[in-house]
């Protein structure tokens, strides 16, 4: 202030009136501004919620497969071990029935059971017990037979009885009929 | 300046109030310059309907509007320093606000006027409040810069008055016109120059020297007092005049008397400063230097008797110069605003 003895008051570009205007208009914008952005954040969270999901869905998706494939093996195992299990009750009803074909004259020392074969040694006190008492039975169960004899220090007879089943018969079909 | 306001213009509304009136001064400034002014005078000493219907269509144009008001406060004046410790020698500013003009002398005024100018006309505001000093100091701006001269600016009640040198202030004094003691001076001078021209009648005849017989030869030049009785015919002539003449005659008796006012006024008007003259002359507390020259920024209207009262009485060379108090005033609010 140079000459005067009083400073002037503020002077404003803006009138009360277009102060109330603009307030109003302002709280609107902002509004409007505010939902705006309430609006993208709400899209972009519904975006990365759609992306994690989609992530997701694609690793629930590889693991459903993985789940899948896990499910065809166990089944796969769960069949083999049955099988397994079968041929274990097969074998050892086969392993039964043929201990039970064995008659009390005869002694067993080894038995050698294959897949397609049967190779047991034992002494027996003579010929005629093997051959009626144990041969016969072995014979209906494999296709061939072949048994060996020589001397035991006692006087009885030592053996080896080599049987064979061919391939397309199953053993385990023979079974039952060993075990009529 | 920011950019809103420069798309606005500029409203200067300056108040100046008179002996019984309050004068209005509107200008409306953009940035190339004035576009328009408005004065308008109103019959009142405080602000009324009209007055402020008047300002508020002016300064509801804008919100860029300066309301200025010229100080009319009789505790104001003006003292030739700056210094703070010399401005008591002068005057007791303690109850004063003061500015101080470049740096050489300062300008105070009441505080209490001045809270009272804000008080009532606080409807409106007051923006800028500048003293008459100022005022005169701008108008002789291209003058106060020479040799020592007194400066006045003339107003109803008011004069204020200022001795500057090469732009230093010598000496300020405001004077009311209606002041008791000025009153009472001029009547004591009054009665003085009566006296004197009781004392010369005194000197004038003697009375005891006239002789009777050598007087009544004179007396005879009275012979023809019986002419008077023809005046009868002038009688009839002036009451033979028409309505137009009579008025006329009126009028120029009404304006007799105006002018009688104004002289009286004039003579006044000289008085009190021929009266501060020789207060600036006397007072020790001023430096004295010798003034030729009278510089007179009328805003009444004088007439041509205050300057011949200067040249005759005073042996002063005397410059009237007609101003615009509301003009001047908002030429300072301009300057305030664009500084």
């Amino acid at each position: 202030m140079k000459y005067s003895y009083i400073k002037p008051r503020k002077k404003s570009a803006i009138t009360a009136e277009a102060k109330l205007l603009f307030t109003f208009f302002g709280m609107t914008l902002l509004m409007l501004i505010l939902t705006y952005v309430f609006l993208l954040f709400k899209d972009y969270s519904f975006t990365r919620d759609l992306k994690s999901i989609e992530r997701e869905y694609v690793t629930l998706d590889a693991n459903l497969a993985q789940m899948k494939e896990q499910i065809v093996f166990i089944e796969k195992e769960n069949v083999l071990a049955q099988s397994v299990r079968t041929k274990n009750l097969v074998l050892k009803d086969s392993i039964t029935n043929l201990f039970d074909l064995v008659p009390a004259r005869i002694t067993l020392s080894q038995a050698k059971l294959d897949k397609n074969s049967l190779v047991l040694h034992g002494v027996t006190p003579n010929k005629d017990v093997y051959n009626f008492m144990l041969q016969a039975p072995l014979r209906s169960i494999f296709h061939r037979t072949y048994s060996s004899f020589y001397p035991a220090e006692n006087g009885w007879l030592r053996f080896v009885s080599t049987n064979y089943a061919d391939e397309e018969l199953p053993l385990s079909r023979e079974e039952p009929s060993i075990e009529n | 300046m920011n950019f809103f306001e420069s798309l606005y213009i500029k409203v200067f509304v300056n108040i100046i109030v008179g002996r019984d009136n309050t004068v209005a001064y509107i200008e409306s400034c953009s940035k190339k310059g004035v576009i328009n002014s408005h004065e308008e005078s109103f019959d009142t000493l405080r602000i009324n309907e009209k007055m402020l219907s008047v300002i508020k269509k002016y300064t509801s144009e804008t919100p860029f509007y300066y309301i200025s008001f010229l100080d009319a406060s009789s505790s104001q004046g003006a003292i030739p320093t700056c210094a703070k410790n010399r401005i008591a020698y002068y005057y007791d500013v303690s109850d004063s606000e003061y500015k101080c003009q470049d740096s050489k002398w300062i300008n105070y005024t009441s505080k209490t006027d001045l809270y009272e100018v804000e008080r009532h006309y606080r409807e409106i505001g007051v923006d800028f409040i500048f003293s008459p000093f100022s005022v005169l100091a701008h108008f002789f701006k291209d003058k106060i810069d020479g040799q020592a001269a007194i400066y006045v600016l003339l107003q109803e009640d008011f004069i204020s008055l200022a001795v500057f040198k090469e732009s230093e202030l010598l000496y300020a004094q405001r004077v009311g016109m209606k002041s008791d003691s000025a009153k009472e001076e001029l009547d004591s001078v009054d009665a003085a120059m009566d006296m004197d021209v009781d004392l010369n009648l005194d000197d004038s005849i003697d009375l005891d020297n006239v002789s009777v017989t050598d007087e009544m030869d004179s007396l005879d030049d009275f012979g023809d007092i019986e002419d008077l009785d023809s005046l009868d015919d002038i009688d009839e002539f002036s009451e033979t005049q028409d309505v137009e003449e009579e008025f006329y005659h009126e009028h120029e008796e009404e304006s007799e008397q105006e002018s009688d006012d104004f002289f009286n006024e004039d003579y006044q008007r000289f008085f009190l400063v021929q009266s501060a003259i020789n207060s600036f002359y006397k007072d020790v507390r001023y430096q004295s230097e010798f003034l030729e020259n009278i510089y007179i920024a009328d805003a009444v209207g004088v007439t041509g008797e205050l300057k011949r009262y200067f040249e005759e009485e005073m042996f002063m060379n005397a410059y009237v110069r007609r101003v615009s108090l509301g003009a001047e005033v908002s030429a300072l609010a301009r300057l305030e605003v664009l500084a």
